[in-house]
């Protein structure tokens, strides 16, 4: 403190005094020099350039590209709508603005608002953030009206994916959204507010469809309103395409699994396209298209019926008594199986201490190979299994391409299950035992199948062996991925096994008899659960619904040179034949006489009943 | 202590006056700037608002600074800096990140950034020890005064905060001239520093370096930091001589201006009031900052004058180097125009600054006592 006040009467250093004066001078030269350069004498260019922003551009969007059935049928199209964006640069108040949007919409203000922060950042300047991307024409209506006393408020015309027919072909063709964060960085063309394929078809042809979107000039005032306009680029539309689907045939596929669950697939047993695949229950593609609602969303999620599912592709089933074609197929490729020879079948077989019964109580009697397919005998196939065991069965079954994706064009596809040794050890940590061979030989088990991969194995077994990808393009090429190792000879005897089953007064498969048509099949269960004895007990239409075993049936059908493959799995539907087989007798009916069989009322009132009595059994399990 | 009314009479009023005009200045800019409009979806309308609260709260301060004998100061120069140094350190430990850089400290009721605290502090210490100087600083003594400034831009800069660790060198070394140097010095540094700036580039950020490329040559990224100038550019130079006229400017009405409430906030007023009101506005500043080297002419003993031209280098260098960056003579950096800019800290710095400053000139009569 001693030195607080007796400072020495030193004045401040006058060249430093001198410095800071000339840095006032400098500084001020330099910019009025400057000011001078850019506001007078290059003033009018930098005018100019001022007006000339006040130019925006905007994307035009392209029309998707249209979708056919074989027959040249609309499937998907386009539809003009209306998307309520607003370019944030222009509005004064944003928070008011969407309040008035809610208000208008109906919307709760809260969603849009998330909507709103959830996308400020990714939207350029001056394009406009869509928070309503489908307004009905009433909203339209209103919005247009009051278009001007809100600036920062932009319609914007966006044709909309339309399905004609949405839940007939959702799982075909899928569905287009909103793209995504990952679409976005995946894409560099795509803007925030595009459509594109999420699923099925629409995801897989997605740039093939989508067409390159076109750009608009226009000059906006100080409120952002546009004055003129003038269009730099035209959009192009996306490209058309035709699927190999009948319309016709999926209606009907459609209308036979109505009220339950399951999954057909007819294929041509000579190109591998596919005239139909469908799979219940379905949901509406539609739905999609203007942004589904998350009470939407959770709703198809939680369905305990998974709609969501493509049960032909993406659901994997025990074979049943499908399988024991091909159990019969590795034991005449190793030579293991005579066809002659006959096995004495008393209605079970033991196994050690295990007694494995046939599905025939009081049995077949002697039996070769093809009474045995004709009956679906379980003993014959025990034996031949307890011979071929795992190694084999799963060679030959996966040469047939089980166990394998098909590679058919549409996301998500499941390879099953073919089981081996090795398999099981890793899976459960057991080896394998004599039994698991006999559980295999009559396709059951570990063996898991998609109703594609029987139907590409039936269509090899009419075609003469070829083993053909499934197609969905009606302009795609034929594509022979592999062969079912047999010999000609043998593969008839298989082929004549199917055709068999229909004709004989003892075959599983009669009522897919059909006049003039050369009929084969196969019918089967998968089953779902080991039945008690207190279920076993039980009258089929007793059984509650989750315990009741699948129903399989996969058949060929020719005639005049024309041949198809058929799979039908329909859940929990007991039987094969009662299950599966009116539905591949109403396919067969369409292919060869373009007769349309509807499904019978009865049918559907059944199914419908089933339904609400095993939700009662659940109820009462529940209650305990 | 009763006031002494010499107190009073003796203040650069228009030192004063300028510093207010400026201001307000300032927020007619940031109402035209928002035009109650938007910036991404913000309501801009509380900008100047939130400015008008800020500059009432800066003339609160000014007055606090005003009030006692600044000569006080002396005294506290040393525990000040060791305080600032403290609170620079705890960033490190325990600051809050934000745009990642560490640089505040969360005192609860508001973020508080040491770096802020750091400029003040370097104008008191600096003037403390530069005051005493009886020479022009040799080699010895120039190192021991860097040294001092470079303990707290190199605790700054590691924030990272490079534009206030540099501006706090900027600070000292401007202090430095006005000490002045030996001759030897003198010629020393001036062949030193040019062969140095080159070495810099290496400690430079990739985004740094980018700025100075897009400086050199703003079209090579008309869309990213090449647009800030390109744009500031149009807007100033579209104003033309005599402006476009308040809230008239397309480039700032129609939103093709970043940051125009901060950083380029001189061009909005550029396009709006043209060659004119710019240069109004520059002459403005200029007076404003010679009114500083009359308070450091008169003021009683050196060390008054050193706070004095201190401050001057304060607002001097933001000046330049803003309204270099808006006039498109350098490259983007983050630095506000005092008074004109947005910013609630910085407008209270300036006024406690000016406060400073102004306790400097009103307290020149004080003769020498026993």
């Amino acid at each position: 403190m001693s030195d607080l006040y007796n400072e020495s009467e030193q004045q401040a250093p006058r060249s430093g005094l001198l410095l800071l004066q000339v840095l006032i001078l400098g500084l001020f030269c330099l910019f009025a020099v400057r000011l001078w350069y850019l506001q007078i004498h290059r003033g009018e260019e930098y005018q100019v350039k001022a007006l000339e922003n006040q130019l925006r551009q905007e994307s035009i969007p392209s029309p998707r590209g249209l979708i056919r059935d074989r027959n040249g049928d609309l499937l998907a199209v386009n539809e003009p709508a209306y998307a309520l964006g607003i370019i944030r640069e222009d509005c004064p108040d944003v928070d008011r603005l969407v309040h008035q949007i809610a208000t208008w919409t109906g919307k709760d203000y809260f969603e849009l608002k998330t909507l709103y922060n959830k996308n400020r950042k990714r939207v350029k300047p001056f394009e406009p953030l869509i928070i309503v991307p489908d307004l009905t024409f009433a909203q339209l209506a209103v919005v247009e009206t009051n278009k001007l006393r809100w600036p920062g408020l932009e319609i914007q015309f966006r044709p909309r994916r339309l399905y004609r027919y949405g839940t007939l072909l959702a799982h075909v063709l899928g569905y287009v959204a909103e793209a995504d964060e990952e679409d976005l960085n995946k894409r560099p063309e795509l803007a925030l507010g595009d459509y594109v394929g999420k699923q099925g078809i629409e995801l897989m042809l997605e740039d093939r469809m989508r067409g390159i979107k076109g750009r608009t000039q226009y000059q906006v005032d100080v409120n952002g309103r546009r004055l003129k306009e003038r269009i730099l680029k035209h959009p192009q539309a996306g490209r058309e395409i035709s699927l190999s689907i009948d319309l016709e045939l999926q209606k009907l596929c459609m209308d036979w699994l109505a009220e339950e669950a399951g999954g057909v697939a007819v294929m041509d047993a000579d190109t591998g396209q596919l005239w139909a695949l469908a799979t219940a229950p379905s949901y509406d593609s539609n739905d999609f298209s203007s942004g589904l609602s998350s009470k939407q969303w959770a709703k198809l999620r939680d369905d305990p019926l998974h709609p969501m599912q493509n049960r032909v592709i993406q659901s994997v089933y025990p074979p049943g008594s499908i399988f024991k074609h091909v159990v019969a197929g590795a034991g005449l490729h190793y030579d293991m199986i005579d066809p002659k020879e006959t096995v004495f079948c008393s209605g079970s077989m033991k196994l050690g201490r295990r007694i494995f019964r046939c599905w025939r109580k009081g049995g077949h009697g002697k039996v070769d190979l093809r009474r045995a397919l004709i009956e679906s005998c379980d003993v014959y196939f025990y034996k031949q299994g307890k011979k071929l065991t795992v190694d084999r069965m799963s060679a030959f079954a996966k040469a047939v391409g089980f166990g394998e994706k098909t590679g058919i064009r549409l996301p998500h596809e499941k390879a099953g299950n073919i089981p081996t040794r090795e398999w099981k050890l890793k899976r459960f940590g057991e080896s394998w035992q004599g039994g698991d061979n006999l559980n295999m030989a009559i396709g059951q088990g570990f063996t898991l199948v998609t109703p594609l991969q029987v139907v590409r194995f039936f269509a090899g077994l009419a075609n003469g062996g070829k083993l053909l990808k499934p197609l969905l393009l009606k302009d795609e090429k034929t594509d022979i991925q592999a062969r079912i190792p047999l010999k000609p000879d043998q593969l008839e005897l298989l082929r004549q096994g199917l055709i068999d089953t229909v004709e004989d007064a003892h075959g599983t498969c009669r009522r897919i008899r059909t006049k003039g048509v050369t009929v084969g099949g196969k019918s089967g269960t998968a089953q779902v659960v080991r039945l008690t004895d207190e279920l076993k007990a039980l009258k089929d239409d007793d059984i509650p619904y989750r315990f009741r075993d699948h129903a399989w049936m996969a058949a060929i059908a020719e005639k005049d040179g024309r041949r198809f493959a058929i799979a039908c799995l329909v859940e929990h539907g007991l039987h094969g034949g009662s299950g599966a087989g009116p539905i591949i007798k109403a396919v067969i009916d369409y292919l060869f006489e373009g007769k349309i069989t509807p499904n019978p009322e009865e049918r559907k009132a059944k199914a419908r009943a089933v339904r609400a009595l095993s939700l009662k059994h659940k109820e009462k399990r529940h209650a305990h | 202590m009763p006031i002494d009314r010499r107190l009073l009479l003796y203040i650069n009023w228009p030192l004063f006056g300028l510093a207010v005009i400026l201001f307000l200045i300032g927020v007619l800019n940031l109402y035209s700037a928002s035009g109650t409009r938007l910036e991404a979806g913000m309501n801009m309308a509380p900008y100047y608002h939130r400015q008008l609260l800020w500059g009432l709260m800066g003339l609160i301060g000014m007055v606090v600074f005003m009030f006692f004998d600044y000569r006080h100061l002396k005294t506290m120069a040393w525990p000040l800096f060791w305080i600032t140094v403290i609170l620079l350190v705890a960033v490190f430990f325990a600051g809050k990140t934000i745009y990642g850089a560490r640089r505040w400290l969360d005192l609860g009721f508001m973020n508080f950034q040491p770096s802020e605290l750091a400029k003040i502090a370097i104008l008191i210490v600096g003037a403390r020890i530069l005051s005493r100087e009886r020479e022009p600083l040799n080699f010895i003594r120039l190192a021991y005064v860097l040294g001092v400034g470079l303990v707290l831009a190199g605790l700054i800069i590691k924030q990272p905060d490079l534009g206030s660790g540099l501006s706090i060198l900027m600070i000292l070394g401007g202090m430095i001239l006005f000490r002045g140097v030996t001759a030897r010095v003198f010629k020393t540094c001036l062949v030193a520093i040019p062969c140095l700036l080159p070495l810099s580039w290496f400690f430079l950020h990739d985004y740094q370096k980018q700025r100075i490329m897009t400086f050199l040559d703003p079209t090579t990224d008309p869309l990213g930091a090449g647009y800030h100038i390109i744009q500031s550019e149009i807007a100033i130079g579209s104003g033309g001589f005599w402006g476009k006229g308040f809230l008239e400017g397309t480039q700032s009405q129609l939103r093709f201006l970043p940051e125009r409430h901060t950083d380029f906030a001189v061009a909005v007023f550029g396009e709006e009031w043209g060659f004119v009101g710019t240069m109004i506005l520059l002459t403005l500043f200029c007076v404003f900052l010679y009114q500083l080297v009359v308070i450091a002419r008169d003021a009683r003993g050196l060390f008054g004058s050193y706070l004095s031209a201190g401050v001057f280098f304060y607002f001097f260098w933001q000046i330049l180097i803003n309204t270099g960056m808006v006039l498109g003579l350098m490259p983007v950096v983050g630095i506000p125009l005092p008074f004109i800019s947005y910013g609630g800290s910085a407008t209270l710095v300036n006024f406690c600054l000016v406060g400073l400053v102004l306790n400097v000139s009103m307290r020149r009569f004080l003769f020498k006592q026993a």
